[in-house]
This record gives C-alpha cells, sequence and structure tokens, in this order.
C-alpha cells in the first residue's frame, strides 16, 4: 500500500445499513488519511485520518483486520459504527507494521475514579449489612420474637437433630431416670434465684464426643462424651452453665436469623468464580468464626456468675479448658468459632472466686448422672 | 418457512487457541481474586462471536469487561440488601408458624418450609437470565449493525413462574407449551438492526420432540407395577435403571429436536427465513468424547497439581499444622486445576456444540438482510452482573 496506484479491495459497512459496499482502499497522498473509495460512483469517496484508525482486538480471524474509528459516541466503547474489513495479506500486514496504533485502547477520561467510586460504595455496602444491619435486625428481631414461639421453633430444631444423627427408631437421648433427675438437680441448684425465661431443657445425647450445645428456646444438649471426660460435677456445671449462658442471651436464636440473612449474600459477591463454592464455604465459616467468638465470651462470662452465685468454685471449669485445650487449639483463633481453651482457662481463674468450695451433687447423684445412658 | 437461496453458517474456533485464551485468563482470575473474570469472558466471547461467519461476514461481539464489572457491583448492593434483608425477614415470620413436630419427617418438613424462603431468588434469577440475553444481544454486531432486545424481562418473569407452574400441576404434559411461549416471547422481542424477529410455528408442534421422555415415564411406570406386583425388587431395579437412562437420553433428545423446530420456524421482518438441523447423535458425541477428554487430561492435571502440593506443603507440615501459607499454597493449587479444567470443558464441550448448531443453520433469503437499518445503542442495563452474582450462565 504505498499509493493510489496500489489500492485494494476491501469491504465496508457504514454503521446505518446492513448493505455490503465493495471499496478499494489506499493512503492519501499527504500520508495521513485512509483513503476510501467506494466501486458504486454514485458514493463519494471517504477519508479515515490514520491516527483515529483502530482495530478490533482478540479475533479469532488473525489473517484478517477490522478496521473502525475511534470517535466519541455514547456506545459502550468509544468506537464509530462504520466497519471496514480488509483481507488482503499484504494490507493487513502493512497495518500491523507501520500504524503502532492500531489496536489502542482509548480508555474515557474519569473511568479510574468511577471504578474506584462504585468499587468503594459496593464493598462499603457489603460490609455494611453483614456486619451492622443483619447482626443488629437479628438482635432486635430475637429480642421481640414470642417465646412460645422460640421454644416450638427449638423443639423443631432438636426433633431435626434427632433424626438426622440418631439410629433410626432408637432416639439419641439417655433416658436413665436417676441420670435425669440429677441432671435436673445440677440445673436447678446452678439456676437457683435468677430469672431465666425458659422453662430449661437439658438432655444428654448418647455419643462420644466431649460437647454440649445449646438450640433456640432454652433447649440444651451434652454429648455422653463431656459426662465420660469431666472429672467432677462442677466441671459439667460449669460447660452447663455457659450454654445456659447462650440460651439466657437468645444467642442461637440471634445466630440462626443472622445466618438466615447473609447466607445468600456471600455466594452472591463470589458469583461465578470458578471453584467459588468452596470459597464460599470457606468465607461463610470465617465470618460466622468471628461473630461467634465474642458470644462465646459473653457466655463464658454468664457462666462464671452461675458459679460464683451458686457458690461453686470456677477451677474445674478452667482445669476442663486446659484439658481439651490440647484437642481444640490445633486450628488458630480466627478459624476457630471459639476463643482459644488456654486464654479461656486463664480469663476463667483470674475471674475466680476464692473460697468457693460447694460441690454441686454429691457422689451417688454424680454416680446416677455419669450413668445415665446406661 | 420460505423458501429462496440457502446461506450457510460457518465456525472456524480452532480448540488450542480457545484452550490457551481460557486457561490464560483463567489465571489471570485467580491471580485477581476472581475480578479478571469479567474480561476473561469478554475476551472469550470475542474470540467466539468471530469465529461465526454467517455468509462471508463475521459476528462481532462489543461487550467490554468494564461495563460487566460495574454492572456487578451494583447487582451486588442490590442484592444484598434484598437477600439479606428479605431473607432474613421472611425466615423471621416463617419461625410464627412452627408448631411442635410430631416425627422426625414431619421436622424435617418444617425445615424445608423454612428454608423455602430460597424461592425469593427465583424471579431473579428469570429477571437476570432475560436481562443476560438482552445484554449479549445488544452487544452482538453484524455487518456493523446491532442486534437488540425489549427491555421486558419482568414481564418474562411472570409469565415464567405461571408455566412453570402450569408443567408441574400437569405433570410436564404441557411442557412444550412453556417451551414454545417462553421461546416466543423471548423471540418475539429480540431485533437485527430495525427488523424484528419471530416465532412461528405451534406450540404441539413440540410433542414429537418429546416421544423418547415418554417412553422413559412408561418404562419407570412399568417398573413400578412391576415392583407393586411381584415385590420383587431384582426385577424392578433393571427397569428403573433404564428408565433413568432413556430418560437422560430423552432430554438431550427433547432439547435438540425442540431447538430444531423452533428455529427453524423463526423469521427476520416475515422475510429471512432459518433452516436448523442440529443432530441428536452429534451432541451425544460431542459430549461423551468431550468428557472422556477432558475427564481424561483434567484427571491428570489433578493428579500434577496434587503432587505439586504435597511437595511444596509436605516439607512446611510441623506440629502445629502447615500454617496460612500453606493453606494458601493449597488453595492455589486447587483454584489453578480448576481453571485448566474450566477452560478444556470450554474447548472440548461448549465450542464443539457451538460449532455444530452453528454449521447445521441455514439462513433462507439471506439478501434481504441488506435493507436493515441501524438500531440505537442500548445501555445494556446491569450489563450481566445480575446473572454473574446469581451465578447463571457459565464461561460463555
Amino acid at each position: 500500500m504505498t499509493g493510489p496506484q496500489g489500492a485494494v479491495a476491501a469491504t465496508f459497512f457504514d454503521g446505518q445499513t446492513a448493505q455490503r459496499h465493495a471499496v478499494r482502499i489506499a493512503p492519501t497522498s499527504d500520508g495521513l488519511g485512509l483513503a476510501v473509495l467506494f466501486d458504486d460512483a454514485a458514493r463519494g469517496a471517504l477519508v479515515w485520518p490514520f491516527d483515529r484508525i483502530r482495530a478490533l482486538d482478540g479475533q479469532a480471524d488473525r489473517a484478517s483486520l477490522t478496521l473502525t474509528l475511534r470517535a466519541e459516541t455514547g456506545d459502550e466503547a468509544p468506537r464509530d459504527p462504520a466497519r471496514l474489513i480488509v483481507t488482503d495479506a499484504a494490507a493487513v500486514d502493512w497495518f500491523h507494521r507501520t500504524r503502532p496504533a492500531l489496536f489502542h485502547r482509548d480508555v474515557r477520561p474519569g473511568t479510574f475514579r468511577k471504578v474506584a467510586i462504585w468499587l468503594s460504595g459496593a464493598v462499603a455496602a457489603t460490609l455494611l449489612m453483614l456486619f451492622v444491619i443483619l447482626p443488629g435486625l437479628a438482635n432486635y428481631l430475637a429480642a421481640h420474637i414470642p417465646v412460645e414461639q422460640e421454644v416450638a421453633f427449638g423443639r423443631a430444631v432438636m426433633a431435626q437433630v434427632e433424626y438426622l444423627f440418631g439410629d433410626g427408631e432408637k432416639g439419641l437421648t439417655c433416658s436413665g431416670a436417676e441420670g435425669q433427675a440429677a441432671l435436673d438437680l445440677l440445673v436447678a441448684r446452678l439456676t437457683e434465684g435468677q430469672a431465666i425465661p425458659y422453662a430449661l431443657q437439658v438432655r444428654v445425647f448418647d455419643h462420644a464426643m466431649p460437647n454440649a450445645f445449646a438450640a433456640p428456646g432454652g433447649q440444651i444438649v451434652v454429648f455422653r462424651g463431656l459426662l465420660d471426660d469431666a472429672k467432677s460435677p462442677e466441671e459439667v456445671a460449669g460447660v452447663l452453665g455457659h450454654e445456659i449462658g447462650h440460651a439466657v442471651r437468645r444467642d442461637p436464636t440471634r445466630l440462626a436469623l443472622r445466618a438466615a440473612g447473609s447466607a445468600g449474600i456471600l455466594s452472591v459477591v463470589l458469583g461465578d468464580v470458578s471453584g467459588g463454592t468452596l470459597a464460599g464455604i470457606a468465607g461463610e465459616h470465617l465470618m460466622r468464626a468471628a461473630y461467634t467468638r465474642e458470644a462465646e465470651s459473653a457466655a463464658d462470662d454468664y457462666a462464671l456468675m452461675l458459679l460464683a452465685d451458686a457458690g461453686v468454685s470456677s477451677e474445674p471449669l478452667a482445669a476442663f479448658f486446659d484439658r481439651i485445650a490440647t484437642l481444640t487449639d490445633a486450628m488458630p483463633e480466627y478459624l476457630s468459632s471459639h476463643p482459644l481453651s488456654a486464654g479461656r482457662a486463664e480469663r476463667i481463674r483470674t475471674g475466680a472466686l476464692y473460697g468457693a468450695d460447694r460441690h454441686i451433687l454429691d457422689e451417688a447423684e454424680w454416680r446416677a448422672l455419669r450413668g445415665i445412658c446406661g | 418457512m420460505t423458501t429462496g437461496p440457502l446461506t450457510k453458517v460457518f465456525y472456524t474456533g480452532q480448540r488450542g487457541a480457545l484452550f490457551g485464551l481460557a486457561f490464560k485468563t483463567a489465571l489471570l482470575t485467580v491471580l485477581t481474586l476472581g475480578i479478571y473474570r469479567f474480561w476473561a469472558k469478554t475476551r472469550i466471547r470475542r474470540y467466539v462471536w468471530s469465529s461465526v461467519s454467517i455468509d462471508g461476514d463475521r459476528l462481532e461481539y462489543t461487550g467490554t469487561g468494564l461495563e460487566k464489572f460495574l454492572g456487578f457491583l451494583v447487582a451486588v448492593v442490590i442484592l444484598a440488601i434484598y437477600l439479606g434483608i428479605v431473607q432474613l425477614l421472611l425466615f423471621y415470620f416463617g419461625l410464627h408458624f412452627v408448631a411442635e413436630p410430631e416425627t422426625g419427617e414431619e421436622a424435617l418438613m418444617q425445615a424445608a418450609v423454612i428454608y423455602i424462603t430460597l424461592l425469593a431468588v427465583l424471579p431473579l434469577m428469570l429477571f437476570a437470565t432475560y436481562r443476560a440475553r438482552r445484554y449479549i444481544l445488544a452487544r452482538t454486531r453484524l455487518r456493523g449493525i446491532r442486534f437488540g432486545m425489549d427491555a421486558a424481562a419482568w414481564g418474562y418473569v411472570w409469565r415464567a413462574i405461571l408455566h412453570y407452574l402450569l408443567t408441574a400441576v400437569t405433570l410436564g404434559i404441557l411442557l412444550p407449551r412453556q417451551t414454545y411461549w417462553l421461546e416466543k416471547y423471548k423471540t418475539d422481542r429480540s431485533y437485527y438492526g430495525d427488523a424484528r424477529f419471530e416465532q412461528g410455528g405451534r406450540w404441539t408442534g413440540l410433542y414429537p420432540a418429546m416421544i423418547h421422555l415418554l417412553i422413559a415415564v412408561l418404562i419407570l411406570g412399568v417398573g413400578i407395577a412391576v415392583l407393586a406386583l411381584t415385590e420383587d425388587p431384582a426385577r424392578a431395579v433393571p427397569l428403573a435403571a433404564l428408565g433413568y437412562g432413556w430418560g437422560a437420553f430423552g432430554w438431550v433428545f427433547y432439547a435438540v429436536r425442540g431447538r430444531r423446530y423452533l428455529d427453524s420456524h423463526k423469521m427476520l421482518d416475515g422475510r429471512v427465513g432459518f433452516d436448523a438441523r442440529p443432530r441428536v447423535g452429534r451432541v451425544i458425541a460431542i459430549y461423551l468424547l468431550g468428557s472422556l477428554a477432558v475427564g481424561l487430561a483434567g484427571g491428570a492435571v489433578f493428579a500434577v497439581a496434587s503432587g505439586a502440593t504435597a511437595m511444596a506443603v509436605g516439607p512446611m507440615a510441623g506440629p502445629g499444622g502447615t500454617g496460612p501459607v500453606g493453606i494458601v499454597i493449597v488453595a492455589l493449587l486447587y483454584l489453578g486445576a480448576f481453571s485448566v479444567f474450566g477452560a478444556l470443558v470450554l474447548a472440548f464441550i461448549t465450542q464443539p456444540l457451538i460449532a455444530h448448531f452453528c454449521e447445521t443453520l441455514s439462513i433462507l433469503d439471506a439478501g434481504a438482510l441488506a435493507d436493515v437499518r441501524q438500531r440505537a445503542y442500548d445501555k445494556g442495563g446491569d450489563a450481566e452482573g445480575f446473572a454473574d452474582a446469581l451465578d447463571i450462565g457459565g464461561a460463555i
């Protein structure tokens, strides 16, 4: 493409109709533009200035070029709707070699500002939602739900748990009558004189895991494994005090409400990322862990208060946390939904009441409780 | 259908080129924590669109990664508020209807009822599906002329929900009615320049495509009858397996034959017709061979990635686990392997399917296209932001 004599054939679309125009193209005599000469003599020639000519990037057909003009349109990109298709190999090569601005991107001014504003706005709105609005709303609603509804919900949750983890017909709940009596006695002594909004229902599940949990509406479950591992009834009392703390503070209900609100948000933020499901589960876990660590500390404080009021030493509870620290503290604190056990033991020791030495159950009652699962 | 000169559609994309592009952009996506995916999708579409050749002219994809990213940010804010507050409130009011469950099954049913609030997302997904299609058309050009679609997503949402309900209530008998009318709704609102597409034909015309689904249901019915009469599972199980297998085949058959009927009865501007002849056997072959190739290559990649993980992370493992560095390395390798997998699926299954549907499509009387005039620019709304946030669609 050295002069008008060397004009090469190309195809032109004017961006107004789908009509295909056969044209010849050649540089203008001053070398500043590309002349587009229509085979149809009725149409006048066009000149495209070289400094505004751009080619479409990332096209499958490497042997041809689709040219367009940089133009300040309101379109998705600053490009003129007209297209010039060049298939002549020498001409395509000439464009690639001599026109460095061919694949220039032409970002509109103010683009980065716009992105920064929208990005920070979206991040702020999502964080506000996850960490302020949803927890606030959950706390408000949890405080306003009628107690009988919460109790019914808690029973429903327990029925699900027993159905899912139980062994078919045989329920999970241990039914030793003497053991249950001892357990109820322990709870009664621990909560004597306290204002508790629910009729607490404490039961033992026949499972080897050394754990306990609180469901909504004053439903509390201790696993047999915890009774097996405990060295004294005071240790069990400490753990129960912690779970009662959750119940009184309505933590299970608040967390269920929060989870209902935040469940979908994380997967929305991650969108279509491949492997996003796994990242979503991990993120959900981290978020919940942050939520609950705070609730756990508050429940520990409540347990200390109960133990102190009942005249029971908190030293056994601290000892219990020390023992399970070797099991649970393998996970770093930011991954765990509970504060590190070693740290908890320390806090509990500092808050301990000296001279408190009441035995919450006698030997026979303690034996009955440990034998509740037969 | 009109008669006239036939123009064939060609697809020229190459497996290797697309795999390279998809893999490269997927790695960039991993390295940018997912943000590059909007540009990745844009680049892949540019390649695929420009591989489609109609009468010598190639399709052009003009969407940009930036507008997708901004659309996604808007969608995230709206969805975070909607999902967060609506789900929480629905859950809260759901609690008021909880009664004491009598049995374990009842307890599970209640849990399902409480969490069924997730259905609140269905209208949004339908909305996003329509808007995504409108955005894609608005960013597709042929001969410099834009395609386009009317802004009518909410009309699609309630129609789709009513059709789904009707199909469910009639146990699937009215499925062709749903397929046809929803396709017609979308087609009749689609344009090339100033020329409107129109879906012709009748919904009952889709029944022949359903034949194998019907056979599958019959086989399953016989299986249930055999079980009820003989009470011998050994006789019913093979029938059930056959029924399920036939059902899977029936779905592909319905999808491909349905497309053939629907596309062959579309018209543009009442003048340009289409002749679509995709083949069920070819589609199944693409799926089977593609899955085999992806499985073999993907399996090898996963094996190498696992080995590399063990070598990289193993020496770091101490008594307290591997620490955050180990977790990051494992996550990166895992996501890298996923990138390879996604790129393989795109190059070995998705692209051959697109190629097959293109190459079995002919255009009748394509000469009439020359009279089509340009249409106005469409901002494209959220630029698929809702579809991306709700995880609909996949790579392209």
